[in-house]
């Protein structure tokens, strides 16, 4: 008797609790700079990434390939979420932001995610960064003007703050029709049974 | 009050902690460690993430509370030497994990020192079930057994 009052309790605590915090988890606005896709799409997937990670950039071009092979399926929205474990998680973040306001944000977001092994390592990437700007014939003046701007890391910290509140705790984390899927494989998952549901 | 009761009241709470933790969080984020030590088949990785937790908050509560402490206590020998395999075979495939995600975001360790930390867990369990009378002190099975002698005089 005394251990199923236990079970019961904890399991009515927890489910209370976790009810508490789901609905504590609210979502900002879009950045529509950093939104690419249909309008009209029935799957809206917002991303929460750090430039730096090599499962975000498998999970990048995952979805950059599903996104040309279902061209009117997907509208993404990517979100900052740079991790202090990643060197230059943050700084390749700022440049991303930097590109956003440019106008160039996808093709950058391209250049870093396809380069990423040619830059993780290394102690100083700004020069690759600089090199990858140039590739997306971005205004380099305009992009160190804009790298000095305090602005650039209160957003980057505003997404990583909203992905807290959303419980994300690792990168790359996906929240597909408002559901969570973290790591490329269930978002393929989630994406194969989104597609299979809407053949039916 | 003796070192024995607060080992198991410190391992009790690290538990609790532990599977409170994943519990509170989408089930996806533990499911995402799971995936990242691929050492379980597809169907199971799913399964593991939805009961683990409960599982290790369950033997927490019942291993501070001390009721059915051995039962418990051999549960919590099988889930520590569960996770020094998990991690152990991470580290001889040196998968490209950086910490073990066994708390989420509220400590990150690093696999060796999660290794070597169940690994000393491991071994006090195997004490406190050898001293079983002396860790039963302030324990639901200490209680109900001193009921049960009373009841039977």
């Amino acid at each position: 008797m005394t251990t199923w009052v236990i079970v019961v309790v904890c399991v009515i605590a927890v489910l209370g609790s976790k009810q508490f915090c789901e609905s504590a988890r609210t979502r900002s606005q879009s950045v529509e700079s950093r939104v690419k896709g249909d309008e009209g799409a029935p799957v809206r997937i917002m991303e929460f990434m750090d430039f730096q990670c090599p499962a975000c950039a498998s999970g990048a071009l995952y979805l950059k390939q599903f996104m040309v092979e279902h061209p009117r399926a997907v509208r993404l929205e990517m979100k900052y979420f740079p991790l202090p474990m990643h060197r230059h998680g943050m700084e390749s973040a700022r440049y991303a932001e930097c590109a956003s306001r440019q106008g160039k944000f996808w093709l950058f977001h391209d250049y870093l995610v396809e380069r990423q092994t040619q830059w993780k390592d290394l102690i100083d990437a700004r020069p690759a960064f600089m090199l990858m700007a140039r590739d997306a014939a971005m205004d380099t003046k305009q992009l160190e003007v804009c790298l000095r701007d305090k602005s650039i890391d209160a957003v980057i910290l505003k997404d990583k703050a909203e992905g807290k509140k959303l419980a994300v705790t690792s990168t790359p984390s996906y929240f597909v029709n408002g559901e969570t899927a973290v790591g490329k494989s269930q978002l393929e998952t989630k994406l194969k049974a989104l597609l299979n549901d809407s053949k039916k | 009050m003796n070192l024995y009761v607060l080992i198991r009241f410190f391992i009790g709470f690290l538990f609790i902690f532990s599977g409170l933790e994943k519990l509170l969080a989408p089930y996806q984020n533990f499911l995402y460690v799971i995936q990242s030590y691929d050492v379980l088949p597809d169907g199971f990785e799913t399964a593991a993430a939805l009961s683990s937790p409960w599982i290790e908050l369950f033997l927490g509560v019942f291993l501070v509370v001390g009721l059915w402490t051995q039962w418990v206590l051999t549960g919590v020998r099988v889930l520590l030497a569960a996770f020094i395999f998990i991690v152990s075979q991470a580290i001889i495939r040196k998968l490209p994990l950086t910490e073990c995600g066994c708390f989420g975001e509220f400590l990150s360790l690093p696999l060796p020192v999660v290794v070597a930390l169940d690994s000393i867990l491991w071994v006090l369990t195997v004490f406190l079930s050898r001293k079983i009378e002396i860790v039963s002190f302030m324990s639901l099975d200490n209680y109900f057994n001193e009921k049960e002698s009373k009841s039977a005089r």
